[in-house]
This record gives structure tokens, sequence and C-alpha cells, in this order.
């Protein structure tokens, strides 16, 4: 089998992957929070590597603090978007330091360039089978929690009054994210993985009139990004994570522009 | 579907013991009851002393200055939120072991609009979380509120009247007896306001009961049966000509209803 056989798979799939995640988190507002949960994953992953566990499960685990740090920190009193910003916004920062700050201390060696930024080159086996996971994963969340996600999205007020299980939905959420953006570290490393979430998430929600068919068109348009991102690095020799995020760029501005020329 | 809130509350009805609302045996004060309702955030009064019963079957519009706390009452209503001294009951339960029976159209500002959703999907929401049938099915309540013909569109592609028609269709669609709509008239041309005050007419006559948060002062507060003026305390209730009189002029009408 070809080398860049694999790399192009998991380029594939984490372009799959990461748009349906971000649509769901565009609808209901929580973007920021995708950000904070991937900057979040670098405390868990040096102790992971310290006591020689699982990255995935150390990252994860610690991402997943993260977000319920700052959901704590928010809790209880009203906010404005801005004060939600900054609080969210200090969070991230507060646990990417510490990820930084762990390294010397803890005496270890992490490759810091891939982790932020992704090295499809080096991509093993079983990084297709934890990204194939998380696929199959939010797949099932998403058409479990269908309908209850499109109530919590269009209508979050409405959606308390009806008695839906609105704090477990959001965590499951977090959750999920926390799943995709440690997937998703190999390819496009936990810097960029927001671009590969956002991009072709709006792309795929314009126009369209059901956030299955949103979710499926900005799915459709990651795999492009992602896949055709990588081919393009190799044709010509630049790190394909760098790449995807400015294609992901790149359609924002093409698309917008094409919009306002119409 | 013209026969649809008929066809529900008739169940209702004979649930009750009877299809004749007049022979109906009264439960322990049928409707829903604030008593003594109260509620403070962050030390600051919102509601005090709030005491009130609406019959099913009533219309009843709540009029307020903005900030005088008829979204919190209204939340409080459907047991959204937990009063800080009183109780609110349905039928003499506790709204909080009943909230499904009581529905709650949210002010305009609180729905995304430019969510992916169509008008038909949008509708079909209010019956989410209960099996029951309400009082239409989504067809029935589109046609009801004249969105048959836009079902199928996006709901930003919906004029500000359409929208707002568009939420009371969801709320139709609700297996609720009590209806509590959140300024649904806000911003909307006059032939959409007519429309959906008849809309609310024929809801209350079919046995709903139904509490319109308003800013309506003038003619078009005719169309209730019922005045509550609310400015954190139950300023005046009773009818529309009973409320004008006792508030005694049009400037205490500008002041209360904005």
């Amino acid at each position: 089998m070809s080398w860049w056989i694999l790399p192009l798979l998991l380029a594939l799939l984490t372009g799959a992957l990461c748009p349906i995640s971000g649509t769901l988190l565009i609808v209901q507002g929580r973007v920021m929070q995708a950000n904070l949960i991937s900057h979040a994953v670098l405390p868990g992953l040096a102790l992971a590597v310290a006591f020689g566990l699982p990255t995935s499960v150390g990252g994860l685990l610690s991402s997943l603090l993260g977000a319920l740090v700052a959901e704590r920190l928010l809790d209880g009193t009203r906010h404005s978007t801005a004060h939600h910003g900054a609080v969210m916004n200090t969070v991230l920062a507060g646990f990417l330091g510490l990820g930084v700050l762990l390294v010397p201390l803890l005496g270890i060696r992490i490759d810091l360039e891939a982790t932020l930024f992704g090295d499809l080159l080096l991509t093993r086996p079983v990084d297709l089978l934890q990204t194939g996971g998380s696929l199959l994963l939010q797949g099932l969340f998403f058409a479990a929690c269908y309908r209850p996600l499109v109530f919590l999205g269009v209508d979050p007020v409405g959606a308390a009054a009806s008695g839906l299980p609105l704090r477990a939905l959001q965590l499951a959420l977090a959750g999920i994210t926390a799943f995709v953006v440690v997937s998703s570290m190999a390819a496009v490393g936990v810097v960029l993985v927001i671009g590969l979430m956002c991009a072709p998430a709006l792309f795929g929600l314009a126009g369209a009139t059901s956030l299955g068919q949103a979710a499926f068109r900005a799915s459709a348009t990651g795999m492009v990004l992602s896949g055709g991102g990588f081919l393009l690095a190799l044709l010509l020799n630049l790190p394909p994570g760098p790449l995807i995020g400015v294609l992901c760029v790149g359609l924002l501005v093409v698309w917008r522009g094409w919009s306002f020329h119409r | 579907m013209e026969g649809g809130p008929i066809r529900s509350m008739a169940l209702f009805r004979r649930a009750q013991g009877t299809a004749d609302p007049a022979k109906r045996i009264p439960l322990a004060m049928p409707g829903l009851r604030a008593c003594g309702v109260s509620y403070h955030y962050s030390q600051q009064r919102v509601l005090h002393q709030i005491t009130f019963h609406l019959r099913p079957g009533s219309l009843t519009a709540l009029v307020g200055p903005n900030g005088a706390g008829k979204s919190t009452l209204l939340h409080l209503l459907q047991a959204q939120l937990q009063p800080s001294a009183g109780a609110v009951e349905l039928d003499g339960v506790p709204v909080q072991r009943c909230r499904r029976r009581i529905a709650l159209m949210p002010q305009k500002g609180e729905i995304d609009w430019h969510f992916p959703i169509t008008v038909a999907e949008f509708a079909g929401l209010g019956r989410l979380t209960s099996p029951r049938p309400g009082c239409c099915d989504v067809d029935g309540a589109l046609q009801r509120v004249g969105l048959g013909a836009m079902a199928g569109k996006r709901l930003d592609q919906l004029s500000g009247g359409q929208q707002q028609r568009a939420l009371l269709g969801r709320t139709l669609v609700q297996p609720a007896e009590v209806l509590l709509l959140d300024e649904p008239c806000a911003a909307i041309d006059p032939p959409s306001r007519q429309l959906l005050l008849g809309l609310m007419r024929q809801l209350s006559d079919a046995g709903l009961t139904l509490l319109v948060s308003s800013h309506d002062w003038g003619p078009a507060l005719n169309a209730y049966d019922r005045v509550l003026v609310l400015d954190q305390v139950l300023r005046a209730d009773g009818t529309p000509d009973q409320v004008r009189h006792a508030l005694d002029d049009v400037t205490m009408g500008n002041h209360y209803c904005g």
C-alpha cells in the first residue's frame, strides 16, 4: 500500500467528522466552547505522556475538565456574550499555559508543533480507527438527539419550557466535541481543528432547510477541503494541516465574494 | 382542520365527566390560579404578591410597561421559574407537576430565525415531548394560522407577522389547555394582528385558557374578556372598560402599556 493512502484516508475522515460537530456547535451558539476544548487538550496530553497513558484519553479528560471549569465559572448568573467570551478565553489561555508549563516541569518531550498543527504524514492505523469510531459515535448522537438538538438550537427558552433534559444534552455535546477534537489532532492539530469545524459548517448551513441537510453538506465540503488540502500539500511540499486551515479561510473568502457578486 | 381545537377540548371535557361545559361538575376551582406569587432576582423585587384566577375558556390580556414583570410572570406560570413566595396551580395541582398542560409561546426575539428549519418542522417541535395530540396536528395548526402554503419554506423567509403566526402554530400543536402568549402581536401589521386576535378568540371559545401579554391599550384591548395590569404588583384586574375606568385616563394607559 502506498505511504500516502493512510494519511489521505485520515484527512477524508477528519474532513467528514469535524464539520458535523461544527454545524451543531454553531447552531447552539457554542463555538467558543469548542475552541476552549481544543486548547484544553494540552495539560492532559502532557500528563498522559508523563504517566505512560494513552494520550487521547488524557487529552479527552483534560478538555472536558476545561469545559466544565468554564461552565462552572459562568454558572448561576446572567452574562452578556462578551462576558461569556472573556471567561471562555481566560480558561482557554490558562489550560494552554498549563500544558506548555507541564512539559518542562514533568521533564517530558512532546512534539508541540505536531500537536498544535497536526502532522498527517505520521498517521498510524490506530488514528484511523479512533477517527472512524468518533465519526460513528457522533452519527449515533446526531441521530438519537436530532429533534431535541433542533429544538434547543432554534428556541432555547421553548426547549427549557418543554422539559427537555437540556443540561444533559449540552454535556453530551461537550463530550462529543472533545472526542472529535482529540480524534482530529493527528490531522490538523488542536489549533487548526476549529477552522475545519467552522468553515464547512458555515457553508453547509447557508440555505439549508434542515439541520441534517446542513450537516451533510458541511461534511461533504469538509472532505473536499481536507482531502484536497492533503493532496495539494503533497504537490507543493507543504505541511498539510496549516494548508487545510488556509483553504478553510479561502473557502469563506471565495464564497462570500461570490455571494456578494450575485 | 377548522375543528381541531374543538375536537381536543371535547376530549378534555369528556375527561371531566360531560361534553357540555354548562353542565360540567366544577372541580376545586378549575383553571389557572396564582396565589400570592412573588419573585425576587438578586435581592431585587420583580413581582410582589400577585393573585388571580383564570377560568377555562377565558381570553385575558396581561398589560404593563417594559420591566413590569410580564414575561417573568408567564415563566412562573409555566413553572420555568420558581416563585420566591406563593404558589401557582392548574385545576388545584401545582404547575410543577403538570407543566406540560401549559404551553408558553416565547417572545419573537427568543427564536433563532436563521436556524436551518422549515415552517412545518418548526411547528412539529410543539409535540416533541408528549405523544398526546394537541389542539391540531401540524398541517391543521399551519392552516389555522394561515401558513398552510408556507410549510416547506425556511423560517427566515417569512415576514415578521408570519413568523409570529408560525410561533403560534407551534404552540397550537402542543397538547396544552392553557396557552401563555408573550407579546404575540408585537411589531406586526394591523391585518396580521387582527388575524391573531381572531384566532385567539376561536381558541378561547373552544375552551382553551389564554393569557396574552400585550402592549395594546387602544380599541384592540376590547378583544379580550379581561385585562390584568401589571407593574411589579397587580395594578388592576377586570374587563377592558373596568380597567380603563380604574386607571382613569389615557395617560395611565400610555404609562402602563408603553
